[in-house]
């Protein structure tokens, strides 16, 4: 295999204080091999994993943020360190592991968006977003455990910079080395692991190519296959 | 008059006439004040005279007191005398002949011009002029949209002027007789305002016509019977278009008296036929509304011709041919971006693109190759094929700007269509190739087209791309490059240059060729100089490399870097599209249309291929109109690298200056304007005429050289005008004041007398 390149994709998990930030240990590779095997992204598989006060940081535009508990409030500068990076170009995925709703991770994450964008709440993402688009169509939100059927998110100057699932997508993405699944979904079964990896490189690619699925050229074709694909 | 102007000491031989002006503009205020406030002060008066047993007495006092208010009443409304002597003066009559082009025209069935036929009743009407100048003041006016008083007659009546507008005219003519006694106009013309709307008078000529009160008679020049003409009379369309826009335009054809016919219309540019449309002509048709629709294909000032056929039995040639000009512009630059799989670089450039206003951009990423398994079925993906037919064929002219960044071709596009972006980029297309894996030899480009146009040559190497860390490093000898200046000021923007974060990956084995400018540079510990920018020209379009995918870093890593970021593209993009700041030739005129017999100034300016001015290069500068080649001359640069060239143009018409200093050539074009309006609406008005003569209580008269004038009559009764005058106020002097002061001193004696108060 040949070495990676620096601008090959590489999905640098952040590292916190409390809580569990590598709840998910195989969750990220795991999801990188799949964007290697189905699409033309070329992909650096090595883990990295991050603070958020590492000069290394802007390396990286996409980092991944996860866990099933409670963390540590970040402090005020590592904060402007990710509102800088997320305002440079860069973009996070926060990931709650936990497979509950009104989880202590849940209450971390919120806390901190609130002090990482005063201004700005997070939203519910809607399903004309690039992100159902980019790669698959997609018309719902999955996950392992379906906690909300909803991805919620921020954007700047017409740019989301920041998407949360509350659904544990990396749960569903993990795969072991004899590529046997790491954790049962729940009550979906197989379909349901296939479209939290299809929105798993749907949130990769729409980090990497934005809106370009909106692009006039595509629209007419998205909006036929959209129509056939959502009707009964 | 006599006694009264001996009393005031002046000769009354010197007047003839005496009258009394009061001295405040607006008396009937103090007038009525004074009404209003006499009696009652007067009442109260004789009441207090009660105590006076002797009535004449009472009188007495009552009078005097009566006398003094009487006085007071004079002083306060400042009489003057004035003498003054008047004398006699002439009466005046306005000849008014219309000088204006379309006086020109020729007429039927006389067949001579409608300025001729005036002339030819003029001259039969000699005697009746020169009777009416022994009892009138006789002037003549040259009219058109001004009017110009003349004393040598029908000796430089010339039908030249280019416009008609009979508003202002008589407005003037208004004016001029202000306090002057004018009786009558005679006004000869065609009618033809180029100002007034069909079958109507404007409210200008109407309120000058009220306003001067004289009967105007009109002459009407010429007649629309068997007035043979097709024309252009009108073209509607805007002066500024956008290539690959459609440029619409609005043409309004007149035709009289030319039978049943179709005529074609045809739009040119140079000699190039642009449209052609048959008009149908009907007798009883005259105005034919024609729209047509064009695409201008090349941007700067483009002239453009309309033609329509000419007949023999036309009255008037010159108007079945129109030119016009179009400043074509660029309205958004139109940039293909083809990204060979999706990553930071190509997505830090498409937001760039993305978010220019004046870029038009159409990306495609490859997102799967043929070996990749999406695990969906095609309706569950969001993939369009890849439309390269029409990108390649159809539509490659329409881009400005061809983008291939980190792209292999195969299996995408058909090798033949390489051929086509050779052919695209040679007559005057932009391409530039930015670096990564696929890029260069690893998009398999060598021997291909491509390479040809690209300003580097492929050397085999074992590897082709390396992922080392490397700083960029720009060429001194082009630190002026457009491309390079991230900042105004050279010093700053070696600084910024010296600061950006350093590249990650280059591709490698990229020779520049000879005429290639290499901008910039990558270095590290291994390697010394691997080129990094290079710029080039192919053909008629310039081409341009970045042989790193890492440049994203500059607008990531970099605080403020966003801005150089943008700035770095955005002038790869203005040299690579040519914008005219990037030229290393430029030529312009100091206007982009003249009027006849002005002065063209026409100004070059070479710089080096680094930029700097080139001083003592000598260019060759040519001049040519449609008939061919004008002025062709060596000029030099000065130390500025610029130079100026004036003439005078002979002749109205569309011209084009070229440069050519070795192997640069710019090439500008500009108008010089003759007024033709007054043929585009050649008919006579007699409307007009007729409503000016009707309104004015004149009388209106169609011209047939031998129309006897001497029926007209003009009333001819005595007007006194005053010579000089002098004026004494009669208030103003100190007996007014004194009888005042006497009347008051004598009425305070006697009411003490009386035992008064």
């Amino acid at each position: 295999m040949a070495a990676a390149g620096y601008s090959d994709l590489t999905l640098p998990r952040i590292i916190y204080k409390g809580g569990n930030d590598n709840a998910r240990p195989d969750g990220l590779r795991s999801l990188l091999s799949q964007v290697a095997r189905r699409t033309s992204i070329e992909v650096n598989r090595e883990p990295v994993a991050l603070k958020l006060s590492d000069p290394n940081l802007f390396k990286y535009p996409f980092i991944y943020l996860g866990g099933d508990e409670a963390f540590e409030p970040f402090a005020d500068s590592n904060l402007k360190t990710l509102r800088k990076y997320l305002s440079y170009g860069g973009f996070l995925f926060i990931d709650d592991n936990s497979a509950k709703s009104d989880s202590g991770f849940d209450h971390s994450v919120r806390r901190m968006v609130k002090r990482l964008f005063p201004q700005t709440p997070l939203r519910n993402i809607p399903r004309d977003h690039s992100v159902f688009r980019s790669f698959y169509l997609l018309n719902t939100v999955s996950g392992r455990a379906i906690i909300k059927s909803y991805m919620e998110g921020i954007s700047v100057k017409g740019r989301t910079v920041l998407i949360y699932s509350a659904n544990d997508q990396a749960g569903a993405w993990s795969r072991n080395k004899l590529g046997d699944w790491n954790y049962d979904v729940m009550a979906g079964g197989y379909r349901q692991r296939q479209l939290s990896i299809r929105l798993g490189i749907n949130i990769i690619l729409y980090a990497l190519t934005l809106d370009y699925k909106k692009d006039m050229v595509h629209l007419p074709i998205i909006l036929e296959r959209l129509r056939r694909y959502q009707s009964p | 008059m006599n006694e009264l102007a001996k009393i005031f000491g002046f000769d009354p031989k010197k007047y003839d006439q005496w009258q009394i002006n009061w001295g405040l503009e607006d008396p009937w205020m103090i007038i009525i004040s004074l009404g209003l406030m006499m009696p009652l002060a007067l009442w109260f008066f004789w009441t207090s005279l009660r105590r006076v047993g002797s009535t004449p007495k009472k009188i007495f006092l009552f009078s005097l007191r009566i006398f003094a208010f009487v006085f007071l009443l004079m002083v306060l409304l400042r009489p003057e005398l004035e003498f003054k002597k008047s004398h006699s003066l002439k009466n005046h009559i306005a000849v008014l002949l219309d000088n204006s082009k379309s006086l020109s025209i020729k007429t039927f069935p006389q067949e001579i011009s409608r300025a001729d036929l005036i002339r030819k009743t003029l001259e039969f009407n000699k005697k009746y002029f020169d009777q009416l100048k022994t009892e009138f003041n006789v002037d003549t006016y040259f009219v058109s949209d001004g009017v110009k008083k003349t004393n040598s007659g029908l000796e430089n009546y010339r039908p030249h002027r280019p416009y008609t507008n009979f508003s202002p005219v008589l407005e003037e003519l208004g004016r001029n007789y202000e306090n002057k006694s004018l009786q009558g106009v005679l006004f000869f013309s065609d009618g033809a305002d180029l100002t007034e709307e069909p079958e109507e008078m404007s409210k200008g000529i109407l309120n000058s016509l009220i306003k001067m009160k004289v009967p105007v008679y009109t002459f009407q020049a010429g007649s629309n019977d068997q007035f043979k003409d097709l024309a252009l009379e009108s073209v509607s369309v805007s002066d500024f278009g956008f290539v690959q826009q459609p440029v619409r335009l609005s043409v309004m054809i007149f035709s009289s008296a030319l039978g049943n016919r179709n005529v074609p219309l045809v739009l040119k540019e140079g000699d190039r036929i642009l449209i052609s449309k048959i008009i149908e002509i009907r007798e009883d048709k005259k105005y034919y509304k024609v729209d047509l629709q064009f695409t201008p294909r090349k941007i700067g000032k483009r002239i453009y011709t309309l033609n329509l056929p000419r007949f023999s039995e036309e009255s008037i040639l010159t108007n079945n041919q129109k030119e016009f000009e179009i400043d074509v512009a660029r309205d958004r630059v139109r940039i293909l971006h083809l990204n060979g799989r999706p990553s930071w670089d190509s997505r830090y450039l498409r937001e760039v693109l993305a978010n220019n206003p004046r870029v038009d951009l159409l990306s495609f990423f490859i997102l799967r190759n043929l070996g990749d398994d999406v695990a969906a079925p095609t309706s569950e993906l969001s993939l369009i094929p890849f439309p390269s037919n029409l990108l390649f064929d159809d539509y490659l002219s329409s881009f400005d700007l061809i983008i291939f960044q980190n792209f292999k071709y195969e299996p995408f596009i058909d090798k033949k269509y390489l051929t086509n972006i050779r052919k695209y980029v040679e007559k005057g297309g932009a391409f530039l190739m930015v670096g990564g894996e696929l890029s260069f030899q690893g998009g398999s480009y060598s021997r291909t087209p491509i390479e040809d146009i690209l300003p580097v040559s492929f050397k085999e190497t074992d590897i082709r791309f390396i992922d080392q860390e490397f700083h960029p490093k720009i060429n001194e000898v082009f630190s002026n490059h457009p491309i390079l200046r991230l900042e105004k000021d050279l010093e700053l923007t070696r600084e910024v240059w010296d600061t950006l974060p350093s590249l990650h990956g280059a591709n490698l084995g990229l020779v520049a060729d000879k005429d290639a400018y290499v901008l910039a540079e990558l270095e590290n510990a291994s390697y010394s100089s691997v080129p990094a920018l290079v710029v080039g020209e192919f053909g008629e379009g310039r081409t341009a490399l970045l042989s790193t995918d890492s440049v994203w870093s500059w607008n990531f890593r970099k605080e403020g870097g966003s801005r150089y970021f943008h700035r770095f593209w955005n002038n790869i993009i203005d040299w690579l599209i040519s914008e005219p700041q990037t030229r290393r030739l430029q030529l312009k005129s100091d206007k982009d249309r003249y009027q006849e017999e002005q002065k063209v100034l026409i100004k070059f300016k070479l710089l080096e291929k680094n930029y700097q001015p080139a001083s003592n290069v000598t260019g060759r500068l040519t001049i040519s109109s449609r008939a061919g080649e004008i002025i062709s001359k060596d000029l030099k640069t000065d130390e500025q690298g610029e130079q100026v060239f004036s003439f005078l143009p002979k002749q109205a018409g569309f011209y084009r200056a070229s440069i050519v200093i070795e192997e640069l050539k710019e090439e500008i074009m500009f108008s010089v304007l003759k007024d033709n309006a007054e043929f585009e609406k050649p008919l006579v008005n007699d409307f007009l005429l007729k409503k000016i003569a009707m309104v004015s209580g004149g009388q209106y008269f169609v011209l047939d050289g031998a129309n006897d004038l001497s029926a007209l009559q003009f009333d001819n009764s005595e007007v006194k005008i005053k010579s000089h005058s002098r004026s004494f106020a009669l208030w103003d002097s100190w007996w007014a004041y004194s009888l005042v002061i006497g009347l008051l001193f004598i009425d305070w004696w006697f009411r003490r007398k009386a035992g008064l108060s």
